[in-house]
């Protein structure tokens, strides 16, 4: 049908055959307006009303038009003036004894249907003309009773008066004793039609003032036609009198006839009967005594009927009169409803609605009948379809609900055994035995649905204030627990579970608990292993709910990070990128939702680990920048930069990150904010200040035990006892096994045996700064005041002192400073000043002597240098304490700015061993470097290898760490940057074009340089990490096997200039390689270091050194 | 508002068109007129809007998109993952899957919402149903949508449940929504009485044919099976397609005129009076004659439109299916239920009563009873009810119920199958039938049939005791009794061990989207596939752990996933008798005013789904408070 084209025009009117018509009621009940709108050219009305009569169209058209008619009304009869023409078709009609009844009842339904559309509603007294020429048709037709043939018409008229009398009420009023005695003598199945009218009128009359008339409601003194719309249909009137005692009789024998006939009707007619009997009933409650009970009689044998409707009947009559229902009524409703719900025979639909009957009555469930009487019908049975288990399990977590709160307090006697069950968890268990199968089934089976929804309804069903001490609660978190635990495949639906509690505001908590219970229970349970990786849903939740402190969770990454690092080989690769990934992936999430103080120690520890071990450089890589991001930006603005993050697809933050560097350091502010009067005048500044204009410390976490002593990053073991990783407490065991690969045997050529022997020989000359005094560093300082706010601060009359000069200023006498940091510095020596004198300020001199500059820096700044022994290479803090003498006696104490310490201070030269000369120095330095480069290399040969300290009682292993570093400079400012800030740590200049190109600077001395292409070095080192050539962009390749690089070298450095190597010796033993390859846009650091944690900072120095 | 009137209904295709719709103006205009007092009284115009019916495109393309968003024509039913705020899977109940609600998109206006529609699927149709309901109702459902959280907690007021409860209609436009399918799939008949052992006695229309002798009317098809036989046959074809959503049958056009004509007569302004599709159709085909006369002095009711003329007699048949779930292991008892029925042709002159005690209902373990609205319950007591009846015209079910067995299983005995191979297996039967069945019970027919929707059966190997095997490309059937020779009075003792090997299983990935079915996304990791198959050291574990994989979810309306199981399903036939103890004694019915009648009486039993579990692998089962009773 609807391929026929609307653009097709429609045919002219006199032609509109069968099939036309056919088109027209099919376009016109789709309801679709521009299917209707081709065919309103034509007069489809007139047309529809001569067609109905057309001798040559077929009688099975006819009913078509005429519900076209019916369902277009409002279109087609947009008047009451197109009212008249319809009614004279129909009278016309009905007396034609051509068409079959059944279509003379649809044409009267039809009509009926378009008054009632058409009228306005309510009824003005402008439209009663057409109403009074309907209704005097249809009473004409009904006014036969009893007549053999036509009792389907006489029925459906009847029908149709009832439509009419509810659409406009009190229509039929006034004829309501006709009706009374119609219904009374018809006997044919037509009856029910009669009743039904009959009960409809009663209704609205018992509503209205008639009632209270002293004229009898039901007179048939008035004939029954012609008809006249009665008065009352326009008006609304109120009356609050009481209805006459001869009405009230007259009403109650109707009511009694209606209740008489009712097993006479149909179960739908049935349903209509009460709907209005509940309506007169209700209005005669008060006055007739026992009504109710009446109603209840005739009507409760309906709920043992198989038919649904009967039974929703009785449950609305139970519903508006619950007073007229014994107990034991009630109980038979309720257990009836249960059966219901267990007919098999029934439609699934019915047996659901019955149970939601039931628990949906909150009358009967609650106060009347005790549910939990019900419980065992509500076990569900095998062979239930899956919804109805669904629906009966809802019943019994309602029921489980109340159980819950009668016995509120009850123990929860989980622990003794079967038989002491409390009745909850019993239903629960036993409930879900029918859906048990979803322990094994996939994760998407609707078993799995209908549990899970099961355990929610179960939990949602205790008031949310009692559900932390609920039984249910306490059973269905160990029951999660071990769920998780026994199949792990479950995690990723109870993790969908828990969303949704989270979700909810009212539960939230709920999930939060839960939550809390796995980190609490699940995660000391689990077993390391690849299939982790199951757990990660929950992990995450767990990483997200700022509720659960990290620290189980970031032990058992850590630990499952040590794993994924030890097992890798060379078929894990890309399990272990996956799976190290998606460890930065909760570790990323929980920087976003934890403060960094929280997390702080557990997180850089995996971190730190990660990105020295982690055999995947794109994991390590992450690792080191998320490191970066957890040490050096505050927390809000981290978390800010980490959901801004969240828009680009993947956990990895790498790629963007270098932008978000330039945040300043919190401490800063914060120090800004504790800069106490002393402060503001007296100031410590640095000499010479650090390139990395920031100052942040990576505190690395004291691994493992409170001494200091064994320590991983301190790195020195006494020799007597080698491998000490037993004696370190539990958590640190991963990171110790990876340090310490456990080979047993190794086998040393003669070049390894070389390079153990110049590492011998170096290390031998550093110092155990735990028997002997260590290397220092110094970092020069000066000390000054400004003259004018101190003396304000410390009502020192400057004027009084000296009109002028450097007697007009005042001094500080005998100043101590004493230091002290959090970081592993040492003990500090503090510096005495024996006099200092104040700073003029510069505005109030107005004229400065020529020359005096100098003098005046050594009168007014005082140089302090402090000493420090690091125990780590490591930036940080050094707060500053003060204490000195006024001239007027009083004592200044107090705490002055901060001095950073920066990783460049760190810097020193390596000790030459005394037995070197002058000259075979620059060679030592290449020779170790070497040797380190290669101990620092994954590869070295030299990893179980201790190395003797000066001094004879400690040792030292090499476990190297290998970075790199792209940075994008022309290469004059790197040479520059690199003559102006690494001249002394240079060991070795190779390539002509470099070499050439520092010897005409001429300032870098001593040191070795090699003419192109007799450098074996990049050959090497290629192999290691990741080629770079500047025409392509720098690519990671995870799965690459770093041994065994298939690239060839040559391709590397083809732009190159050549390469700086840089060795720098990192107090008390470690040291920083860099081996720059300079190019003409851009250079290549390749990095390597015996000291992870110093990457983390030497990736910035190197930016700052450049950039300036 | 306790009746129940119907705005419009809908028969959609199942390629999303509309095929059928009636649009009932008269209710319509009482929603709108609702809606306005609503309005009025709420003093908010934004808050009800007025919204007119959807056309027909409109409401075509609002199921398909629902049907999109949901899964399924039904939808998840259950809050899933997918679920969205508004949809009716929000609301967390499998009800949603029955009473849906569509968002509807008009043109130039926003976006409203129709609800309660009642669907029904019968065949490939989908048939909608849109009772009225008070603009208060419809809003109190729209707000539930919206709500966020968790959702409703059972009992809690203004659930889903006490809203239900408070709409008739719901419950009237499914049975409008029953009677409308059964129309369209052709399923009018009537339930079956057995006379003798001659076939089945035809319906209402039979009987005015017989009276009355239009013979135009009598050429319509005799009913061939009653309701109790197709559901037992769509029982047994549910073991090969379980899980298809996409009904068996070709979609056979339906028949508008008799739709039409239906609904003129039933429900003529949307309201609906009689639902009785024979009384209906055979009104309309017969009409009235003057010598219809009314009775003089009783009235007659609604739903007997004619009385008989003729020979008088009263036939009782009494059905039963047998459901069955065996397990053969100590820890799970074995469940067996009984659905039963007693259908009824009482032809009778005039409008009598017929009474009839039911006696040693607890001997008989009967547990529900329901019956013919025309049945009026006398005496209610636990071994022994009395009933009297006024019969309708034609077949119909006086009552039904459910019991548990009196006798010891018709078939009994374990069903073992055992993984060998991936492909290859080792069956073993061991059965007996009729144990303790004395005559005349008697067993017309038996097979076990052995289901494998997901492999392809390439071979047996073994011969059983008794009877044949066949073997189709999905199971094996293995037939003990043959029909026409079958077993009275005696028991059967069959074994039959084999082996059965398949095709190898061809990569059948399931599409990523037909496992939303019920809509838990659960991503897949590699890593954990590749782990789980190292740790599992038992060939069968490991077999089940392998075939699960691609298991699909099945429809909330199935009971579990048939597939996940290994059984036998039994099907078999007994007559003379059936196993609840349930019967009638023609002696003891009686008929006022009293008529010399003869009563007949038969009885049979019909498996349903009768399931042997594989006893070495896993099954579904339930725990069952009776027998723990």
């Amino acid at each position: 049908m609807e391929k026929q084209s609307s653009t097709k025009h429609p045919p002219p009117p006199q032609l509109l055959s069968a099939q036309d018509w056919e088109l027209l009621t099919d376009d016109f009940s789709s309801g679709a307006a521009a299917r209707r709108a081709r065919w309103l050219t034509l007069p489809v009305l007139d047309l529809a009303l001569a067609a109905l009569h057309r001798r040559d169209l077929p009688f099975s058209l006819k009913p078509l038009i005429l519900i076209m008619l019916e369902e277009s009304s409002s279109l087609l009869f947009p008047s009451l003036s197109t009212l008249p023409p319809l009614l004279d078709s129909l009278r016309a009609f009905l007396l034609s004894p051509d068409p079959p009844p059944s279509l003379k009842d649809q044409f009267m339904t039809s009509a009926t249907v378009i008054l009632i559309v058409t009228l306005p509603s309510p009824l003005d007294p402008s439209a009663a003309a057409p109403l009074e020429s309907l209704i005097g048709i249809l009473l004409a037709v009904v006014h036969r009773p009893n007549h053999g043939p036509d009792r389907q018409s006489r029925a459906v008229a009847a029908e149709c008066l009832r439509e009419l009398e509810l659409a406009f009420p009190l229509l039929l009023s006034a004829a309501a004793g006709h009706l009374w005695s119609l219904a009374q003598s018809e006997r044919t199945h037509a009856s029910q039609s009669y009743t039904l009218l009959l009960a409809s009128t009663l209704l609205h009359i018992i509503h209205s003032p008639l009632l209270t008339s002293p004229h009898p409601l039901l007179s048939t003194s008035l004939p029954l036609l012609p008809f006249n719309v009665p008065q009352c249909v326009f008006s609304s009137v109120d009356d609050d009198r009481e209805p006459t005692e001869g009405n009230l009789r007259e009403i109650r024998r109707v009511l009694a006839f209606s209740l008489d006939r009712t097993p006479a009707l149909t179960p739908c007619a049935a349903a209509e009967m009460v709907s209005a009997l509940l309506g007169i009933v209700g209005a005669l409650e008060l006055r007739v005594p026992a009504v109710t009970a009446l109603l209840k009689v005739r009507f409760s044998g309906l709920v043992y009927s198989y038919d649904p409707v009967l039974v929703h009947v009785v449950l609305t009559l139970y519903a508006r009169f619950s007073d007229a229902f014994t107990g034991e009524d009630e109980s038979a409703i309720a257990r009836r409803l249960v059966l219901l719900s267990k007919d098999a025979q029934m439609p699934l639909v019915f047996r659901l609605l019955a149970v939601h009957w039931l628990l949906g009555s909150s009358l009967l469930v609650d106060e009347r009948v005790s549910l939990s009487e019900l419980a065992l019908c509500f076990y569900p049975l095998v062979f239930d379809p899956l919804a109805l288990k669904a629906k009966k399990l809802d019943a019994l977590a309602c029921i489980a609900s109340r159980e819950e709160v009668l016995n509120a307090g009850g123990e929860w006697k989980g622990h003794e055994g079967q038989g002491a069950r409390p009745l909850v968890v019993k239903l629960f268990e036993d409930g879900l035995v029918c859906v048990s199968a979803f322990k094994w089934l996939p994760p998407w089976s609707s078993e799995t649905s209908v549990a899970f929804r099961a355990f929610h309804e179960f939990l949602i069903g205790v008031a949310p204030s009692a559900i932390s001490d609920s039984t249910i609660f306490g059973f269905l978190k160990g029951m999660l627990v071990k769920l998780a635990l026994e199949h792990p495949r479950m995690v990723p639906v109870i993790a969908a579970f828990v969303d949704r509690l989270l979700a909810c505001d009212v539960h939230h908590q709920v999930g939060e608990w839960l939550l809390q219970t796995m980190d609490e229970q699940l995660l000391p349970n689990l077993k390391l292993g690849y299939q982790l990786v199951s757990y990660f849903p929950i992990f995450e939740r767990i990483a997200e709910s700022d509720s659960i402190p990290p620290r189980r969770l970031l032990e058992l990454l850590t630990r499952h990070m040590a794993y994924l690092t030890e097992k890798h080989g060379p078929d894990t690769g890309l399990r272990s990128w996956s799976q190290g990934s998606k460890v930065l992936g909760i570790c990323r999430m929980m920087l976003m939702h934890h403060h960094s103080s929280r997390v702080f120690l557990g997180l850089s520890r995996l971190l730190g680990f990660t990105c020295q071990f982690f055999p995947d450089l794109e994991v390590r890589d992450n690792a080191r920048i998320l490191l970066r991001m957890l040490v050096c930006i505050p927390g809000k603005k981290l978390r800010n930069i980490l959901s801004f993050g969240e828009q680009l697809p993947g956990v990895s933050p790498s790629t963007h990150s270098s932008s978000f560097f330039q945040v300043p350091s919190p401490r800063h502010s914060q120090d800004l904010k504790k800069v106490s009067g002393v402060t503001s005048y007296i100031h410590l500044e640095r000499m010479i200040p650090l390139l990395v204009k920031q100052s942040w410390s990576l505190a690395l976490p004291s691994l493992g035990s409170a001494t200091n002593e064994s320590s991983y990053s301190e790195g020195i073991r006494d020799i007597v006892v080698p491998a000490s990783a037993e004696s370190n407490k539990e958590y640190e065991v991963g990171v110790e096994k990876i340090s310490l690969p456990s080979e047993p045997l190794r086998v040393m050529d003669s070049k390894v045996a070389e390079i153990v022997g110049i590492l011998r020989k170096h290390f031998a000359s550093i110092p155990d700064y735990r028997h002997m005094p260590g290397i220092k560093i110094m970092i020069p300082c000066t000390l000054s005041f400004e003259a004018e706010p101190f003396g304000r601060a410390w009502g020192i009359d400057l004027s009084a002192l000296g009109s002028d000069g450097v007697e007009g200023l005042p001094a500080l006498y005998a100043t101590t400073l004493t230091f002290s940091s959090t970081s592993k510095y040492g003990s500090i020596p503090p510096c005495r000043i024996p006099f200092l004198l104040g700073q003029p300020s510069k505005a109030g001199l107005d004229i400065i002597p020529i020359g005096s500059g100098s003098e005046e820096d050594s009168n007014f700044r005082a140089s302090v240098i402090i000493e420090l022994e690091p125990r780590e290479p490591m930036p940080g803090l050094i707060d500053v304490a003060i204490k000195a003498n006024v001239e007027n006696g009083q004592i200044i104490s107090g705490s002055l700015q901060c001095i950073s310490v920066g990783l460049e201070d760190m810097f020193l030269k390596a000790r030459p061993p005394p037995d070197i000369t002058e000259d075979g120095i620059p060679v030592y330095y290449l020779d170790l470097f070497h040797a380190l480069w290669d101990a620092c290399g994954s590869s070295s040969n030299t990893g179980r290898e201790t190395f003797p300290l000066s001094g004879g009682k400690g040792a030292a292993a090499i476990s190297g760490t290998r970075s790199v570093k792209l940075l994008e400079d022309t290469s004059d400012s790197l040479i520059n940057a690199v003559e102006k800030h690494l001249a002394p740590f240079v060991v070795s200049v190779i390539g002509d074009p470099l070499v050439n190109a520092v010897k005409t600077n001429g300032i870098l001395r001593d040191v070795v340089f090699i003419e192109e292409g007799s450098s074996e070095f990049t050959i090497d080192d290629a192999n290691a990490l990741v080629p770079y050539s500047d025409e392509q962009p720098l690519q990671l390749q995870y799965i690459q096997d770093e041994h065994d690089s298939t690239i060839p070298p040559d391709t590397t450095n083809k732009k190159s200039m050549g390469m700086f190597l840089v060795l720098i010796f990192l107090p008390p033993r470690f040291h920083l390689l860099l081996q720059m390859e300079i190019g003409n846009v851009s250079t290549l650091v390749r990095i390597r270091t015996d000291h992870w944690p110093c990457l983390a900072y030497v990736d910035e120095f190197l930016e700052s050194l450049f950039s300036t | 508002m306790s009746g129940c009137s119907i705005r419009a209904l809908w028969i959609l295709s199942p390629q999303d068109t509309v095929v059928f719709s009636r649009r009932f103006p008269v209710v319509e205009k009482r929603w709108l007129v609702a809606c306005e007092r609503e309005r009025a009284a709420a003093e908010d115009l934004e808050h009800s809007r007025q919204t007119s019916l959807p056309s027909d495109p409109e409401l075509a393309s609002a199921f398909a998109e629902r049907k999109r968003r949901e899964g399924s024509a039904r939808g998840f039913g259950i809050r899933v993952a997918q679920s969205s705020s508004g949809s009716d899977s929000w609301i967390d109940d499998p009800i949603t899957r029955h009473i849906i609600s569509l968002h509807i998109h008009r043109e130039a206006e926003d976006e409203f919402l129709l609800w309660p529609l009642v669907l029904h699927v019968k065949g490939s149709y989908c048939i909608l149903v849109l009772p009225l309901v008070e603009p208060q109702q419809f809003q109190a459902y729209e707000r539930k949508c919206q709500r966020p959280g968790c959702g409703d907690s059972v009992g809690e007021e203004d659930s889903l449940s006490s809203l239900l409860l408070s709409l008739p209609c719901i419950t009237g436009a499914f049975m409008v929504a029953h009677t409308v399918g059964d129309i369209i799939a052709g399923d009018t008949v009537e339930p079956e009485v057995i006379v003798g052992s001659t076939p089945s006695v035809g319906g209402l229309l039979d009987s005015l044919t017989g009276s009355i002798g239009i013979s135009g009317i009598s050429a319509r098809a005799k009913p061939v099976s009653a309701p109790v036989v197709a559901s037992t046959a769509s029982g047994a074809s549910s073991v090969g397609a379980v899980i298809s959503d996409i009904p068996k049958s070709t979609t056979r056009p339906i028949d508008k005129d008799a739709l039409r004509t239906f609904i003129s007569s039933a429900m003529p302004f949307g309201t609906p009076l009689d639902l009785n599709f024979s009384n209906i159709s055979a009104i309309k085909a017969n009409g009235f004659s003057a010598s219809d006369m009314p009775p003089a002095d009783l009235k007659q009711p609604a739903w007997k439109p004619y009385l008989f003329k003729g020979k008088q007699r009263v036939l009782f048949t009494v059905y039963e299916t047998i459901y069955a779930a065996m397990y053969d292991r100590d820890e799970i008892p074995d469940v067996i239920t009984i659905s039963g029925q007693v259908n009824c042709r009482a032809e009778l002159e005039g409008l009598p009563d017929v009474s009839l005690p039911l006696t040693r209902l607890s001997s008989a373990h009967v547990d529900v009873l329901s019956f013919h609205p025309c049945v009026q319950v006398s005496e209610q007591g636990l071994d022994k009810q009395s009933m009297m009846f006024s019969p309708p015209l034609g077949n119909f079910t006086l009552m039904r119920y459910q019991a548990f067995s009196g006798l010891d299983p018709p078939v009994k005995g374990f069903y073992q199958l055992s993984m060998v191979s991936e492909d290859e297996g080792a069956f073993l039967f061991k059965l007996r039938l009729m144990e303790g069945y004395k005559a005349p019970l008697s067993m017309e027919f038996c097979t076990v049939a052995m289901p494998f929707p997901r492999r392809r059966v390439a071979s047996f190997d073994g011969n059983p005791s008794t009877g044949t095997v066949s073997m189709t490309e999905h199971s094996v059937e293995w037939k003990i009794i043959a029909t026409g020779r079958g077993i009275t009075g005696k028991s059967v003792e069959a074994t039959f061990s084999g082996t059965i090997r398949f095709l190898p299983r061809t990569g059948q990935r399931i599409p990523s989207m037909s496992r939303s079915v019920t809509g838990s996304v659960v991503e897949e990791d590699s890593d954990i596939e590749q782990e789980s198959t190292n740790n599992i050291v038992n060939i069968d574990e490991y077999l089940m752990e392998k075939m699960n994989k691609d298991l699909q979810a099945v429809d909330l309306e199935e009971p579990f996933c048939w597939q996940a199981y290994n059984y036998a399903k039994v099907s078999f036939k007994i007559v003379g008798g059936v196993l609840s103890g349930m019967s009638i004694d023609p002696k003891s019915v009686s008929i006022y005013p009293s008529v010399k009648a003869p009563v007949e009486f038969s009885m049979q039993a019909l498996s349903g789904d009768y399931i042997l579990w594989n006893t070495l692998g896993t099954c579904p089962f339930a725990v069952s408070p009776e027998i723990k009773r």
